[in-house]
C-alpha cells in the first residue's frame, strides 16, 4: 500500500482512464461516449508525464538561473505528440457524428442500433 | 551503411506524396489519381532494395538523424519488416484497381483525398512494420488508423459514417490502451528503443511487466479484430470500396498481428516472464475465431460481409499459429499473413468488380455471372481455392505448417480445429462459386455486361496467379522467415 | 442491469492496475531509471549538440525529429480525413449560416477584434523563441487558429475565410509536412542522414535557420489546418 500511496499519481490516472472506459461503453449519445474518449486519452497522457516528474526539478530549459535537478523532458516531448493525436480523432469523430446526425437525424445509439 | 538512404525514401515518399495530392487535386483533379501511383510505384522500389539487402546481408538498422538509438530513433530491418514488400505490392494493385473504381463509389470532390488517405495509409503500415522505436509505432499507428477510419466512411452511403464510427471508438479505445502499456514500458526501463527494452526488461519487476504485456495484448488484439473484440470489422469492411476493403482486410488487421509479433521479439529475448498464460488464451480466442467466422460468413447473402467473416476466421488460424509458440506455428501463422494479404486482395478486388460491372452485392442477385464475366470469376474461384487451403495454392503451406506446430506442441485438438475449419470454409466458398457458374442468372440482362476495363482487370488477375506462384514456390518465404522465428524462440527453447 | 455489470467488470479490472502500478519506481525520484538512462545526455548535451536551449525542443525536433515529422502527418491526416467526410458533393454554397443562436454582443466582438494583432504577434513570439524559452511551433500555431476560429464565431465566417483563398489554402495546409520533409532531405543531401542536423564543422552556422524553418512550418501549418477543419465542419469547407 506504500508503494501506491506513493504512486498515487499513476493510481489516479488508472482511474481516471477506467471512468472514461464507463463512458464509452455505457454511455448511449454519441457525443458522451466521444467525451469518454476523450477523459481516457487525458489519463494516458496524465501517466505518461507522471513518470517524468522529478522532485524540485527546475523546468528543462538551460539558461540564466536555471538550477540542477531538471524535470525529465522526454516525456514533455512524448505527449505533446500525443496531444495532437488525440486533437486528430476527436475531429475526425466530431465529423462522423455531425455527418450520422443529418443521414439518421439521431446520435443516440439505441435508436441507432436498428438502422443496420 | 547498408541500404543507402532507400529507407528513408520508404518512409517518408508516401507522406509528402499524400501531401502534395491535395495540391495535384486543386490544379488537376484529374490526374491524382496517376500521381499517387507514381509516388507509390517509387516507394515499392524502395521496398525492393531494401527486401533484397536484407536476404543477401541480413538485418540492418538506419538511424534517423544520424543519432545512435536510444537517443534517436532507429528504424530496424529484419525479416519481419520485410512485410512492407506485401504492403507494397497488395498497395499498388489496389490503387491501380482504385483509378476507374473511385469514379463508380467515391462523390466526385472527394477523390483527391481518397488517394491521399490511401497513401498515407500505406505509409504509416510501412513506417509501422520498420520501425524499431516503441512510440514511434504508436506515432505510425496512429497514421495508419485514422486514415482507416476516414476511407470506410469516404463513400458517404447508407451506413459509412456508422461503421466508420463504431470503427474509430475501438480503434482509439485500444490505441490508448497500447499507449498505456507503451508507458508502462517507459517507466519500467527508461527507455524506448525495442532492443534496449528487451535488454533492460530481464531486471525490473514482473508483475508490473505483465500489467504492460496485458495492456498492449489487449490493443492489438483489437486491432487485429480476434475474437471477442472483433465486432467492429464487418460492418467497416463490407461498407468501404472494395479497393479499400482489400488494404484493410489484407493489410491493416495484420498490423495489429505484426505489433503482437514485435512484443513477442522483445518478450521472448527478454526471457523475464513466462508466456504460457498468454499463448494458451491466444490459442483458444484463435480457435474461436476460426469456427465463429466460418459460422457466420455461411450465412451471409453479402459477398462482401462474407469475405470480411472469413477474415475474422482467417484472423483466427494466424493467432492459433501464434499461441502455439512452436517453431513450425509461428512460421505457419507469420507467413500466412503474407498469403492471406494476397489472397483476401484478390478476393476482394473480384468483388469490386463485380459491383462495379452488375451493381449488385448479393449473391442471390450475382447468379450465373460467371458467363458474363469470365475472367473476374475464374481470378475469384482461384482466390477461393487459395483459401481454403487445396495444393498447390497460397493457403495449403502456411495451414499445414500450423497444423505441423499444433502437433509439435502436442495440442492435437487443435490440428483438429484446423481441419474442420477448413471444411467449413470450404462449404461457403463452394456456395458461392456454385452461385456465379452453376446456376441460371436471376436477372438475365446481367448476361450482357461485359469486363471491367483494363486498369481494374490487370491487379485482379496478377493478384490470382500470384495465389497460385506463392502456392507453388511457397518454400520460399517459409526458409526466409525460418531464421528469425528460431532467433526469436532461442532463449524459450523453441 | 447492464450498467452495473459494467462497473463491476471495471472494477475487477482496477485491481490488478493498481497493484501494478503500485510497484513502478517511485514518482519524483532522481534514481529512477526513466531518469538515469536516456536522459541524462540530453539535458547535458543539448545545447552543443542540437542547438537549442530548450531541451524539449531539442528532442521533440532535433534528437526525435522523425517522431514530429509524423505527428504532423497524424494532424495532416485528420485535416484529409475530415475534409473527405464532410465535403459534399454540391459545390461552396452562399453565405455561412451564423452559428450561435443568440446574436453576438457587440462589445465582445469589439474585444476580440481589438485583441487579435496582439494575440498574433505573441503567437509569432512563441514560434520564433521556442528553441530558448518555453514555447513551439505547435504551440503558436495553435493559437493563431483558436484565434481564426473565435473570428469566425464573432463576425462573419465568410469574411476571415477570405483571409486564406482556396489557392492559398491548399498549400499552407500541407506546410509542416512540406518544411520537414524540405529540411529532412536537406540534412540528408548534406549531413549524411535524414533529419539531420550538422553537429560541428562549417554547416553548423545552418542549425538554428533550419530549427526556424521547422518551427515556422509547423505553426503556419497547424494554424490553417486547425481553422480549415472548423470552417469544414461549420459546413463552408
Amino acid at each position: 500500500m506504500e508503494g501506491l500511496w506513493n504512486n498515487i499519481d499513476y493510481a489516479a490516472s488508472v482511474v481516471l482512464f477506467l471512468i472514461g472506459l464507463y463512458a464509452v461503453i455505457a454511455k448511449g449519445n454519441l457525443v458522451k461516449k466521444l467525451m469518454g474518449l476523450n477523459v481516457m486519452e487525458t489519463a494516458v497522457f496524465a501517466f505518461v508525464m507522471a513518470t517524468g516528474i522529478v522532485t524540485g526539478g527546475d523546468a528543462p530549459i538551460l539558461g540564466a538561473g536555471a538550477h540542477e535537478p531538471f524535470a525529465n523532458p522526454l516525456p514533455q516531448a512524448l505527449i505533446l505528440t500525443g496531444i495532437v493525436v488525440a486533437l486528430s480523432t476527436t475531429a475526425l469523430a466530431l465529423s462522423l457524428i455531425i455527418r450520422i446526425y443529418e443521414r439518421h437525424g439521431t446520435i443516440e445509439s439505441e435508436d441507432l442500433w436498428g438502422v443496420e | 551503411m547498408a541500404g543507402g538512404q532507400w529507407p528513408a525514401v520508404l518512409v517518408i515518399s508516401p507522406l509528402v506524396g499524400a501531401a502534395l495530392c491535395l495540391i495535384v487535386g486543386r490544379w488537376a483533379p484529374r490526374a491524382v489519381g496517376y500521381f499517387a501511383l507514381g509516388v507509390f510505384t517509387l516507394v515499392s522500389v524502395a521496398a525492393g532494395f531494401i527486401t533484397y539487402t536484407v536476404s543477401a546481408v541480413g538485418s540492418f538498422s538506419y538511424h534517423m538523424g544520424g543519432w545512435q538509438p536510444p537517443w534517436g530513433i532507429e528504424l530496424r530491418f529484419d525479416e519481419f519488416s520485410v512485410s512492407i514488400a506485401v504492403i507494397c505490392l497488395v498497395g499498388w494493385l489496389a490503387l491501380m484497381f482504385s483509378l476507374h473504381y473511385v469514379n463508380h463509389a467515391v462523390p466526385e470532390p472527394r477523390i483527391p483525398y481518397y488517394y491521399a488517405l490511401f497513401l498515407l495509409c500505406l505509409g504509416g503500415m510501412n513506417g509501422f512494420a520498420v520501425t524499431g522505436d516503441v512510440f514511434n509505432m504508436f506515432v505510425f499507428l496512429e497514421i495508419l488508423s485514422l486514415s482507416g477510419y476516414a476511407l470506410v466512411a469516404i463513400t458517404g452511403e447508407r451506413i459509412a459514417e456508422l461503421a466508420a464510427f463504431k470503427y474509430l471508438v475501438m480503434g482509439a479505445v485500444s490505441s490508448l490502451t497500447i499507449l498505456f502499456g507503451i508507458g508502462f514500458l517507459y517507466a519500467l526501463t527508461g527507455s524506448l528503443n525495442m532492443t534496449d527494452i528487451a535488454q533492460r526488461l530481464s531486471s525490473v519487476e514482473p508483475f508490473p511487466t505483465g500489467v504492460a504485456v496485458a495492456a498492449l495484448t489487449l490493443g492489438f488484439c483489437v486491432k487485429a479484430a480476434l475474437f471477442p473484440l472483433h465486432v467492429w470489422l464487418p460492418d467497416a469492411h463490407a461498407i468501404a470500396p472494395s479497393p479499400v476493403s482489400a488494404v484493410l482486410s489484407g493489410l491493416v488487421v495484420k498490423i495489429g498481428v505484426l505489433g503482437m509479433l514485435r512484443m513477442y521479439q522483445v518478450l521472448y529475448s527478454a526471457r523475464t516472464f513466462d508466456l504460457g498464460a498468454l499463448n494458451t488464451a491466444l490459442m483458444w480466442l484463435g480457435a474461436i475465431s476460426i469456427v465463429m467466422g466460418a459460422f457466420f460468413a455461411m450465412v451471409q447473402e453479402d459477398i462482401k460481409m462474407m469475405l470480411a467473416y472469413s477474415t475474422i476466421s482467417n484472423i483466427g488460424y494466424i493467432f492459433m499459429g501464434l499461441g502455439l509458440a512452436s517453431t513450425f506455428g509461428i512460421i505457419g501463422a507469420t507467413v500466412h499473413i503474407f498469403n492471406h494479404a494476397i489472397i483476401k486482395a484478390t478476393l476482394f478486388l473480384g468483388a469490386g468488380a463485380l459491383i462495379y460491372q452488375t451493381g449488385y452485392r448479393d449473391l442471390r442477385d450475382l447468379r450465373g455471372i460467371a458467363k458474363a464475366m469470365p475472367v473476374t470469376s475464374a481470378c475469384i474461384a482461384v482466390g477461393a481455392v487459395s483459401i481454403v487451403g487445396i495444393p498447390p495454392t497460397a493457403g495449403f503451406l502456411c495451414k499445414w505448417y500450423i497444423a505441423l506446430g499444433a502437433i509439435e506442441a502436442g495440442r492435437i485438438f487443435f490440428a483438429i480445429t484446423l481441419l474442420f475449419g477448413a471444411l467449413l470454409i470450404f462449404v461457403y466458398y463452394i456456395r458461392m462459386l456454385n452461385a456465379f457458374y452453376f446456376t441460371p442468372a436471376t436477372h438475365p440482362h446481367l448476361l450482357q455486361v461485359g469486363e471491367v476495363p483494363m486498369t481494374m482487370l490487370i491487379p485482379i488477375v496478377i493478384l490470382a496467379v500470384l495465389c497460385l506462384v506463392m502456392g507453388i514456390f511457397g518454400r520460399i518465404p517459409l526458409s526466409f522467415i525460418e531464421p528469425a522465428v528460431i532467433e526469436m524462440l532461442a532463449p524459450v527453447g523453441g | 442491469m447492464r450498467r452495473a455489470f459494467v462497473i463491476a467488470l471495471l472494477v475487477l479490472a482496477s485491481v490488478p492496475l493498481l497493484y501494478g502500478v503500485g510497484q513502478l519506481p517511485p514518482i519524483g525520484s532522481t534514481d529512477n531509471p526513466t531518469y538515469t538512462h536516456v536522459v541524462p545526455r540530453y539535458i547535458q548535451q543539448a545545447e552543443e549538440e542540437a542547438g537549442a536551449e530548450n531541451i524539449v525542443t531539442a528532442i521533440i525536433l532535433n534528437y526525435r525529429g522523425y517522431d514530429t515529422n509524423g505527428e504532423v502527418t497524424v494532424i495532416f491526416t485528420a485535416l484529409v480525413a475530415v475534409l473527405g467526410v464532410l465535403m459534399i458533393t454540391r459545390s461552396d454554397s452562399g453565405p455561412s449560416v451564423p452559428i450561435s443562436p443568440v446574436p453576438v454582443s457587440p462589445v465582445t466582438r469589439f474585444i476580440v477584434r481589438t485583441l487579435s494583432p496582439f494575440i498574433l504577434m505573441f503567437s509569432v513570439y512563441m514560434v520564433l523563441y521556442g528553441h530558448s524559452s518555453p514555447g513551439g511551433g505547435f504551440q503558436g500555431g495553435t493559437i493563431v487558429g483558436a484565434l481564426l476560429i473565435v473570428l469566425s464565431l464573432v463576425t462573419e465566417s465568410a469574411d476571415v475565410q477570405r483571409l486564406l483563398p482556396p489557392a492559398v489554402k491548399v498549400w499552407l495546409q500541407p506546410a509542416a509536412v512540406l518544411a520537414f520533409g524540405v529540411i529532412g532531405i536537406a540534412g540528408l543531401l548534406l549531413v549524411g542522414s535524414y533529419l539531420a542536423f550538422p553537429v560541428e564543422g562549417d554547416l553548423v552556422f545552418l542549425r538554428v535557420p533550419w530549427l526556424t524553418v521547422i518551427e515556422v512550418g509547423i505553426g503556419v501549418g497547424g494554424a490553417v489546418i486547425v481553422a480549415s477543419i472548423f470552417w469544414a465542419m461549420e459546413g463552408s469547407a
